[in-house]
């Protein structure tokens, strides 16, 4: 019922895939169902309206309806009008060229200004820089600790002056303190605020006037709705923005704001957040997100992170597995801890084309995401004699019980294991081939 | 507290989002050009709102079958009528309000995604109860985020409710299971929890929280429960899979919608109520400590239009 964006989409198309030639009606039922999906996906009405505008004049344009795939021609348009309007390149963060280089992250209550902060400090650590970060939510019970707290398990250090000082003077504190340690890096953890609070508006233009600031990123949840773009306005106009990074997009919200924003403030996106942990924290790339809209799967990101985790032999090895169903229980476990380095089996679901749509049928996010789950995998395999991992089909009652005995796991964790391993040899044998995505 | 009172800043914390819907309801209706631009303008309209495709495109319905030429004759009170009785008519729920049971121990989980206000709107409903006489323990049970007990505490301290203390990182069933043990041996008659914010696709924090639940059966199989999804105002359609996702979890009783104060309608919730039928039951606008209030369907909606 409340498919995805990507959902959407791939069921459109499924709809204009068998059809040869479109007439003008399907081309308006197309436009029709395309505007129902972006608004559900909570792009701002009036971006979609442009952009259903502007679709319409490219297909006319281009000559969909005499044209031999139609379909494929439709997915290029909109493909190639999400990354338009997204924007066409990556943006990165301007380093200040005298250091320290001074970054402010504002944004609504609740968007993840703090933990944003920490993230962006480890990133630039990783870098080669020394960052330094700045509390100064003085209103939010806790907010400070919390940034401390957080610092504290990155071992990053963090700048506080308590509740009694005002924000520009812990900055302006900072900054000396900050040259003393060398700190190149200073990112500034502001309180949340209520776009239409002057007073708080104000605390935060009298920073913006009264400190060199590289960067001003606006910190805005992937999920937000239509008001977003309204709020996001008025941190524009305040104090000119220079850049967005969106939250909590490892959830299954895709991200319609992202459209929006870019389209009605010329923002740049620069980064997105991607989980809990400290380094789930990625650059933002247009146009990946803009495939990963439109359900053709992220697989840049997932190329990338493969190429980390698998050598190239190990790839066509596995791929040829695939190919002969040689697949087996070995294989499987091997796949599941490497796929643990890349990410979580959901994670990397949501990457693949043709996966994503899956999802719904096999209980996969169970997989290997539990923690414990694959020491359970593992020991219930390594208590499998070389026959039975080599070839499962033989695995009957009595050995589950001697497999359960052995690896003091119950039967229903063998049945299930045994489930999950057959659905996903079943998943390759139906879906993309590896090659489809290894190196080109 | 006085019921107009209450009232009074229900409606002056929905100063901002009434106004404007208001404003642009009126400028709709008598800008118009026919039945179709109006048609037009009320999609988008809703839509701003947050209503959803799906709510708006049911509205929408009603308002093709009306006779426009005849509503425009009259006056803009007609139209307005219609689109609040629409409205309440979706909101309306037979689900009672928050009430203490005062023959048995009380419990309120507050659930929901990162960010949407679960430990602020806790602290809020303490500080209501307290108020009416009531003895409250609060439970820390979000042992994940950075100082989220800290946050808490303090909370409870202004309330001058009574904590159990916990540390980072434990086990947050096992903080609920020392919450309910408290509250019996000290003779509190509520308990009210705060849960770590997760996203509701989150299969191992999803199972977390049933198991808090089943700790809360199996301890207190006699209370009264009442499980409180926070749902962000500025929140999108997505808030309509959190709710399905927390609900399917847990059985979520009702929404208390966050963060009213803002230019956001929230308009999200009539979504919510339309499609998984899981009812309003508070409203909270503004960061002090009483902007609390029961949601009341007529009042929102006449909020919003009036």
């Amino acid at each position: 019922m409340f498919a995805s964006l990507t959902d959407k989409f791939q069921t459109i198309f499924k709809k204009i895939k068998n059809k040869g030639k479109l007439n003008e009606n399907d081309i308006k039922n197309c436009l029709h169902e395309i505007r129902i999906a972006l608004l559900e996906a909570d792009v701002n009405y009036k971006v979609v309206k442009e952009f259903i505008d502007s679709l319409h004049d490219k297909v006319q344009e281009e000559k969909i309806s005499e044209s031999l795939s139609p379909s494929q021609q439709i997915i290029k348009i909109v493909n190639g009008e999400i990354t338009l309007t997204l924007g066409c390149k990556q943006n990165d963060l301007s380093i200040s060229p005298a250091p320290p280089t001074i970054i402010m992250l504002v944004g609504l209550q609740g968007t993840g200004k703090t933990t944003t902060a920490v993230k962006l400090a480890n990133y630039f650590r990783k870098k080669g820089h020394l960052p330094l970060l700045i509390a100064t939510d003085i209103y939010r019970p806790a907010a400070i600790e919390q940034l401390q707290v957080l610092g504290e398990k990155s071992n990053l250090p963090v700048f506080s002056m308590g509740k009694n000082e005002s924000a520009v003077n812990i900055v302006k504190a900072a900054i000396k303190y900050s040259s003393k340690k060398n700190n190149d890096m200073l990112i500034i953890d502001t309180a949340g605020r209520l776009h239409i609070d002057d007073k708080l508006m104000n605390e935060l233009q009298e920073i913006n006037e009264n400190i060199p600031l590289q960067e001003k990123l606006l910190i805005v949840d992937a999920m937000a709705g239509q008001d977003a773009v309204n709020s996001a306005k008025v941190f524009c106009d305040k104090i000119k923005v220079s850049g967005i990074i969106l939250t909590k997009l490892d959830g299954d919200t895709r991200g319609g704001v992202a459209l929006s924003l870019k389209k009605v403030l010329g923002v740049p996106i620069k980064f997105i957040g991607i989980g809990e942990k400290v380094d789930n924290f990625e650059p933002f790339h247009p146009e990946r997100m803009a495939s990963r809209i439109l359900g053709m799967g992220d697989v840049l990101t997932l190329i990338e992170k493969v190429e980390t985790a698998y050598s190239k032999d190990e790839l066509e090895k596995l791929d040829k597995k695939m190919k002969d169903h040689n697949f087996d229980l070995n294989d499987f476990y091997l796949q599941l801890k490497k796929m643990k380095n890349i990410g979580s089996v959901d994670q990397i679901m949501d990457m693949v084309p043709g996966f994503n749509n899956l999802k719904n049928r096999i209980d996969v996010a169970k997989l290997g995401d539990r923690e414990g789950e694959l020491k359970k995998i593992e020991a219930i395999i390594s208590s499998m004699t070389v026959e039975e991992r080599e070839n499962p089909s033989i695995i009957n009652g009595s050995r589950r019980k001697r497999i359960s005995r052995g690896s003091g796991t119950q039967l229903s964790d063998i049945n299930r294991l045994l489930k999950q391993f057959y659905q996903i040899k079943e998943m390759f044998k139906k879906g993309p081939k590896l090659k489809n995505f290894s190196f080109n | 507290m006085n019921i107009k009172n209450i009232f009074s800043q229900f409606k002056e914390g929905l100063y901002k989002t009434r106004k404007e819907f208001a404003n642009k309801l009126g400028f709709l209706f008598s800008n118009s050009k026919d039945k179709s631009d109006f048609l037009e303008k009320l999609e988008e309209l809703l839509i701003l709102s947050d209503l959803g495709t799906s709510a708006t495109a049911e509205i929408m319905n009603e308002f093709q079958q009306i006779n426009f030429r005849e509503y425009k004759e009259n006056n803009f009170i007609f139209f307005k009528e219609k689109l609040k009785v629409i409205l309440i008519d979706i909101l309306n729920s037979t689900a009672p309000d928050i009430k203490i049971n005062e023959n048995r121990l009380n419990i309120i989980m507050l659930v929901g995604v990162n960010g949407s206000g679960k430990t602020s709107i806790a602290g809020k409903i303490a500080y209501r109860l307290k108020n009416i006489n009531n003895d409250i323990i609060m439970v820390p049970a979000d042992t994940f985020r950075a100082a989220a007990v800290q946050q808490l505490k303090i909370l409870a301290c202004k309330v001058g409710a009574e904590m159990i203390n916990t540390k980072e990182g434990a086990d947050p069933a096992s903080v609920v299971y020392d919450g309910i043990s408290a509250a019996r041996a000290r003779k509190k008659n509520i308990v009210i929890i705060d849960t770590a914010g997760r996203l509701h696709t989150k299969v191992n924090l999803m199972s977390e929280l049933e198991k808090i639940k089943r700790v809360i059966q199996k301890e207190a199989n006699d209370c009264s429960l009442e499980i409180l999804q926070t749902i962000d105002a500025t929140m999108g359609q997505n808030a309509i899979a959190q709710a399905e996702f927390f609900n399917k979890s847990l059985g979520v009783t009702g929404i208390a919608l966050t963060k009213m104060d803002g230019t956001a309608k929230g308009g999200i919730v009539i979504a919510i109520k339309k499609e998984l039928d899981i009812p309003v039951k508070l409203i909270s606008c503004g960061e002090k400590l009483n902007n609390l209030y029961d949601f009341k369907a007529e009042k929102f909606v006449e909020a919003l239009l009036d």
